[in-house]
């Protein structure tokens, strides 16, 4: 295989700032492998910030997108049902029914009987 | 628009009306039967992912019955829920269950033929979509412009599902050769106009059944050759014809479910 010819691979390197944060892409490397590159990332790039963890990834490990499948991404702009703004429409029809008067026909309704 | 009006023949309007409706109905039940899945796909993450695009999909039929709306055919809620078996004209293919059972109870759905029936649904979807975004009617053209965008991801997730059940175990390669027979037995009526084929086609509001067909086998050739498969024949006459109000007792059933709840209070805001 052609790759494993190469002496050197790149890799990505993730780090989080903090135990309990998320993990995020910093910057990319060239090592001849996953443990020389993990202390190359943490002097080179960590050095003068706080850092709780490292993730060293190879890059020919991540699925990437081709051009094609970022059409996939297009959606459109049609699903307020899918945030709560789609909904924002309730508060002013709770408020309608608060509103109305609890009249006979109302508690009856209630039965199950159709209004 | 309001210029159509003026120029529109009243056969111009049939046609139209008729392929709208094909249209509209045709995305209104596959997305329904997609629905039904919910809770019930194989894998949770995919439970969400087809749900997805069910959900895409009804607001593709949504925009149709909009587009009928605008040319005064009915309001676009009643359209989609009030319409007796009779006067739909989605493809048969849509309309049939997911498999066993009752999705409350104890439903023994088959995968295999949502995979395959979606698959195939998508890209003659996709072909339709194609040729409508040259349609003589602008409104049609930009909503297939619209709708197309959406494809490329319903496509795609098919396609790997179908791709990866095919080259799977025996049992998994069986179920998917079944669910091909079973999707092809009702797939006459899919690119079929029904008894408005004539006008239709003279409107130029979309190709002719044959080109379309022609370009649907020619759109899964490249997938089937990777698989070492023949693209399937579509029977050159379809068993009950759904653009002609021709339907199966599963339409009947499942337009008693969906409208339950509209036929409690049409007039309500939901």
């Amino acid at each position: 295989m052609a790759e494993n010819k190469t002496f050197y691979q790149e890799y990505e390197i993730f780090s989080k700032r903090t135990p309990s944060s998320a993990f995020q892409h910093q910057f990319s490397l060239l090592a001849p492998n996953e443990d020389m590159a993990l202390i190359l990332a943490q002097e080179n790039f960590m050095r003068r910030e706080p850092v709780a963890d490292i993730w060293i990834v190879n890059r020919k490990n991540i699925r990437k997108m081709d051009v094609e499948e970022k059409m996939t991404l297009g959606r459109l702009d049609n699903k307020d049902y899918r945030t709560t703004k789609g909904y924002g429409y309730l508060k002013k029809k709770w408020r309608q029914y608060e509103q109305q008067i609890l009249d006979e026909k109302e508690i009856l309704s209630w039965g199950g009987e159709r209004k | 628009m309001s210029e159509k009006d003026t120029v529109m023949s009243p056969e111009y309007k049939e046609a139209l009306t008729s392929l709208l409706l094909q249209l509209a109905d045709d995305d209104f039940l596959y997305a329904y039967r997609g629905s039904e899945w919910l809770g019930l796909a194989p894998h949770i993450e995919e439970d969400v992912a087809s749900s997805s695009i069910s959900q895409d999909s009804m607001g593709h039929a949504a925009m149709y019955y909009k587009l009928l709306e605008d040319l005064g055919v009915g309001s676009a809620d009643d359209l989609a829920h009030l319409r007796p078996a009779k006067d739909r004209k989605n493809s048969i293919l849509t309309e049939r269950v997911n498999g066993e059972g009752y999705y409350m109870e104890t439903p023994e759905y088959d995968w295999a033929y949502q995979v395959v029936r979606s698959y195939f649904y998508t890209q003659a979807k996709k072909v339709k979509m194609d040729s409508l975004c040259e349609s003589s009617y602008s409104p049609i053209a930009e909503t297939a412009v619209k709708v197309r965008m959406e494809l490329y991801y319903h496509r795609l997730h098919w396609e790997i599902w179908f791709k990866q059940l095919l080259s799977s175990t025996d049992v998994a390669k069986k179920k998917m050769h079944d669910a091909i027979k079973l999707v092809m037995t009702d797939f006459g009526d899919v690119f079929s106009y029904g008894k408005e084929k004539q006008i239709i086609e003279n409107s130029r509001l979309i190709e002719s059944e044959e080109i379309l067909k022609e370009k649907w086998k020619a759109s899964l050739k490249p997938l089937f050759v990777a698989l070492q498969m023949e693209v399937p024949e579509i029977p050159d006459q379809p068993t009950k014809n759904g653009r002609n109000g021709d339907h199966t007792k599963d339409l009947d059933d499942a337009l008693l479910t969906l409208s339950e709840v509209y036929k409690l209070d049409p007039v309500a805001g939901w």
